[in-house]
């Protein structure tokens, strides 16, 4: 191997991989791999990331599997995506990458009405999911990177979703996986140990090995590919249409009234807006409870650059909805089942001592916007105000410990800006399982330039640094993946373990390295 | 407060930064900031009812790379401005410069999300490729042909108006030696072509009916410049464009209508980049008869007992309007199906794709001619959604449409009739 040239290797793999998929399914010429390496965050436009050396579209596991052993076979880091918009770890960080992209494994295999699940291959995305599974008056959430991204992966890497609350956190939702190791070995868990067809039973005989691959944050591409998986659908009161009326971009949607409502609730401080929170989930009322920052209002909102700043200036939600909580109730057996929701709330919010926002907003805001938290379509808006946003920090715990953790962020967001934008206190705070635990995220606006960015990074990178020296009290951003973990898993002692599935599954490193743990290489 | 916000430094953020000219740094902004979001390939999530017509874009779909998207050609701009490709480097940048059907469904996608102009963008990319390798030799005897001929199809000037030589009792204006306030633009191919001259004909004789004073340019119209444009030729477009302005202008005509879509859009859209004063408003047919629809103006005769669903052609719809921003893709998708409901005993039945977020036909932006089989197979996955409503026909208003939808029907197992609605007035009138 040492002796022939780095074109000659090229060409064995090439002829390897096209022997395993078929011609037309492997790219390696200059226009297609450059359509690989970019760009939401910042790798691309700050330059660390560079284009594959191949792109592979396998169909289907055992074609997965064969490009995966022929990685092995070669050394050669793999990088499986979905949808591909988490660039940040999916576009290739090292030259002779190759990029599985899964464009040709778009089915969804089953939808078990009786069971309610669905089996569905990675390209499948939450749109086409939801809408499938709206027909069979079932349901689904979809995160804020809007629904068009994969369901397969939206399932895997962070699940903090707009239905959260009702559904828990969206991996949680994983029942069966097939799986490809980055070994090429083929792992099914759950009921598809037993049967690859049959979905209904996560847990499966034996050890659950779901934790292995996911984790809060997903493991990156960093323990191999999933190929097949079963996820739970939920019953849903709604329509088997979703309903939008007008045209882009000034769309709204509105669910039936005796069955879904909204109300946004404003507090005089976070503290009082999160005991909202959890009275809410005490009374197991709702489907949608979340608080969200003021900048998510406009950003979800907005359509065009115009209408975003000069609202913005006008300061139409900085002054109305600061500490207010988004609640939709959902009448799921009956309309008697709304009313009876209905009372509650007022109960609550008379108790809580909030305040409804002005109608004016809440009737500017609604129908544009707030379904979005039910099949998010706006969720790329986030990129408009300054072609890029950064999440600061992202931290899992209690609902009332998530409010110191924002409140921290305040101060870092406060001790960058400039480069950060105006953003009125990014202050993201979702909860999971009727409120049973939360998540905080401090999302701001970037200007999309190598000088803002750079600049920005350099000073994440040394927060960072310091919340892991304060014993990761305050939260830390899990979405660097491997390096996250490299600084985190010491302090949380899981460092060995997560080393000892690296080095037992993917013994060549080759599975999107330094993803999900940087290893020896 | 406002004034102490800490705002971005770049006022194109501020405000849309894509006014005309459009040009190399305007592509450069496109281009840097796409997020790869991949809303370009999508329905929007709002409108997708089925996972098997969730997908907006044709040449993506079908090629499956995202080199073949929009966010791909985004990668590709910025790659080729900033010198990292050569131009003529990979054979492939011709293929997805210029396969594309410019149908606009990423591009009205994308403008749901941030303010961007990507068919702009790609029209500007095709002209940058012909400066720099030359023209496509598929385009070669368009271009020929509309030197010679003003039309697209090698066809001599005399045969331009040939569709009207038998409708002389109708009294038809020719408005190069009479005046009439309405002038009927036919355009190259329904006027030129022997399939579709029908549909013309039954056109004229319909706003006849209707008491509308119209004339026609005679064997002295040209091409709208549509294909030219389309295809990144742009001097060519420029020159037709320009001379179609003057004319109309100095006729005095009030109203061009044209039944022909990919003319409507030319004429709307992108004639305002001339710099021309126009004198005149662009009506596309449905719109004209069914302001007569409503004031009751037709009766129908007979009654047309059949299912029929409306196929949007891209440059009637979203592709009709200048973008505004912030304000709705407007487009002509209501009139045609008011037209629809109107006919006694037609039953409208939609596909899943409809209005901005329809499915092209497959013939736009020069595909038909240099890409066939893509065409033909961008035009099956329509006609199999079509025939997924249960509808007995589809319906339509562009000749490319039905030419490539018939092209594309040709040896599919189940057959759908692909009717123009003026043939389908004519019927019941």
């Amino acid at each position: 191997m040492e002796n022939i040239s780095r074109h000659e290797r090229h060409e064995e793999i090439l002829n390897a991989f096209e022997a395993a998929l078929g011609e037309g399914n492997v790219k390696d010429n200059p226009v297609t791999v450059n359509a690989y390496f970019g760009d939401w965050l910042p790798p691309k436009t700050l330059g660390t990331s560079v284009p594959p050396e191949f792109v592979v579209l396998p169909n289907g596991t055992l074609e997965a599997q064969a490009v995966i052993k022929i990685c092995n076979r070669f050394k050669i880091p793999f990088i499986p995506v979905g949808s591909n918009q988490w660039s940040m770890t999916s576009a290739p960080n090292r030259p002779h990458t190759v990029l599985i992209d899964c464009k040709r494994m778009g089915t969804i295999h089953e939808i078990d009405e009786k069971n309610m699940y669905a089996v569905i291959e990675p390209l499948v995305s939450l749109a086409q999911l939801h809408a499938e599974a709206n027909k069979r008056g079932l349901y689904i959430g979809s995160p804020e990177a809007s629904a068009q991204s994969s369901a397969v992966a939206g399932h895997l890497f962070q699940g903090m979703w707009g239905v959260g609350y009702r559904l828990g956190v969206a991996y949680r939702n994983i029942l069966g996986i097939e799986w490809v190791l980055p070994n090429g070995e083929i792992l099914r868990t759950g009921s598809f140990s037993q049967d690859a067809d049959n979905g209904f039973w996560g847990e499966g005989p034996g050890p659950d090995l779901r934790g292995m691959l996911r984790g809060y944050a997903g493991a990156m591409g960093g323990v191999g590919m999933v190929t097949k998986m079963a996820v739970k659908l939920h019953p849903y009161p709604g329509p088997k249409v979703w309903p939008a009326e007008g045209h882009i971009p000034n769309m709204t949607s509105t669910l039936p009234e005796d069955r879904f409502t909204w109300d946004i609730v404003k507090y005089d401080d976070l503290e009082g807006a999160i005991n909202f929170m959890y009275e809410i989930g005490k009374a197991e009322i709702g489907g949608v409870v979340q608080k969200w920052p003021t900048v998510y209002y406009i950003w979800w909102w907005a359509n065009s650059n115009e209408e975003y700043w000069t609202e913005w200036k006008k300061r139409t939600f900085q002054d109305n909805v600061k500490n207010a909580v988004g609640v939709s109730l959902w009448g799921f057996t009956s309309s008697k089942q709304t009313e009876y929701e209905k009372r509650v709330l007022e109960d609550i919010i008379a108790e809580t001592g909030g305040k409804r926002i002005k109608q004016e907003v809440f009737d500017q805001w609604v129908p544009r916007t707030a379904n979005n938290w039910i099949r998010d379509t706006n969720g790329s808006r986030m990129m408009r105000p300054s072609g890029t946003f950064l999440a600061l920090r992202l931290q899992t715990d209690t609902l009332d410990f998530s409010v110191g953790q924002v409140k921290t962020g305040y101060k870092w967001v406060d001790k960058f800006t400039p480069p950060i934008l105006d953003s009125d206190g990014p202050d993201w705070i979702g909860g999971y399982d009727f409120g049973h635990f939360g998540f905080g995220e401090t999302d701001f606006p970037v200007e999309k330039n190598a000088e803002s960015l750079g600049d920005l990074m350099g000073k994440l990178l040394e927060m960072t640094k310091e919340d892991v020296q304060n014993g990761l009290e305050n939260g830390v951003g899990p979405f660097l993946g491997g390096p996250y973990h490299a600084m985190a898993a010491p302090a949380f002692k899981y460092d060995k373990l997560l080393r000892g599935i690296k080095k037992a599954i993917d013994p060549n490193i080759v599975s999107n390295p330094p993803h999900q743990i940087p290893m020896d290489e | 407060m406002a004034d102490n916000m800490i705002l971005p430094k770049d006022p194109r953020y501020l405000k849309y930064p894509l006014e005309a000219p459009f040009d190399e740094e305007k592509v450069r902004w496109i281009a840097s900031n796409c997020s790869r979001c991949s809303v370009c390939k999508w329905v929007d999530s709002w409108r997708v009812k089925s996972a098997k017509y969730a997908r907006i874009c044709p040449q993506h779909s079908k090629y499956l790379y995202d080199s073949h998207s929009g966010q791909g050609k985004c990668d590709l701009a910025l790659a080729l401005l900033d010198g990292k490709i050569k131009w003529d480097e990979d054979p492939e940048i011709k293929d997805i410069l210029f396969q594309c059907t410019m149908c606009g469904g990423c591009d009205a996608m994308d403008k749901s999300i941030r303010d961007a102009e990507l068919v702009k963008m790609y029209r500007w990319l095709r002209a940058e490729y012909i400066k720099k390798v030359g023209p496509l030799e598929e385009h070669k005897a368009m271009l020929n042909s509309l030197k010679q001929y003003d039309n697209v199809w090698l066809q001599p000037r005399m045969k331009r108006n040939s569709w009207a030589k038998d409708l002389a009792d109708l009294g038809i204006k020719d408005l190069n030696k009479e005046k009439a306030e309405v002038l009927l633009f036919a355009g190259c191919t329904y006027g030129l072509s022997e399939e579709l001259k029908g549909t013309v004909v039954n056109m004229a004789k319909i706003l006849k009916k209707m008491g509308v004073d119209f004339g026609t340019l005679g064997d002295q119209e040209m091409c709208c410049g549509s294909p030219p444009s389309k295809t990144g030729n742009l001097a060519e477009f420029e020159r037709l464009g320009k001379a179609n302005i003057k004319k109309f202008n100095e006729l005095g005509v009030k109203t061009v209508l044209t039944p022909c879509a990919g003319c409507y859009g030319t004429l709307r859209v992108e004639y305002e980049e001339l710099g021309e004063k126009m004198n005149f408003e662009v009506l596309h047919v449905t719109e004209y008869l069914e302001q007569l629809t409503q004031e009751k103006k037709i009766e129908y005769k007979k009654e047309i007992p059949i299912s029929v669903t409306w196929h949007d052609p891209c440059h009637l719809g979203r592709m009709s309007r200048p973008y505004v921003p912030g304000k709705d893709l407007e487009g002509v998708y209501e009139e045609p199906r008011n037209i629809l409901r109107g006919i006694p005993g037609i039953e409208l039945v939609e596909m899943e794709r409809i209005k901005e977020y329809a499915w092209c036909c497959g013939g736009g932006g020069g595909a038909f001619t240099s890409f066939k089989e893509f065409a033909q197979w961008t035009a099956q996955q329509r006609l199999e959604e079509a025939k997924d409503t249960g509808a007995d026909i589809l319906v339509t208003s562009c000749p490319w449409c039905e030419t490539n939808l018939r092209a594309g029907g040709i040896g599919m197992e189940e057959k759908m009739e692909i009717v123009d609605i003026f043939d389908l007035m004519m019927e019941a009138l």
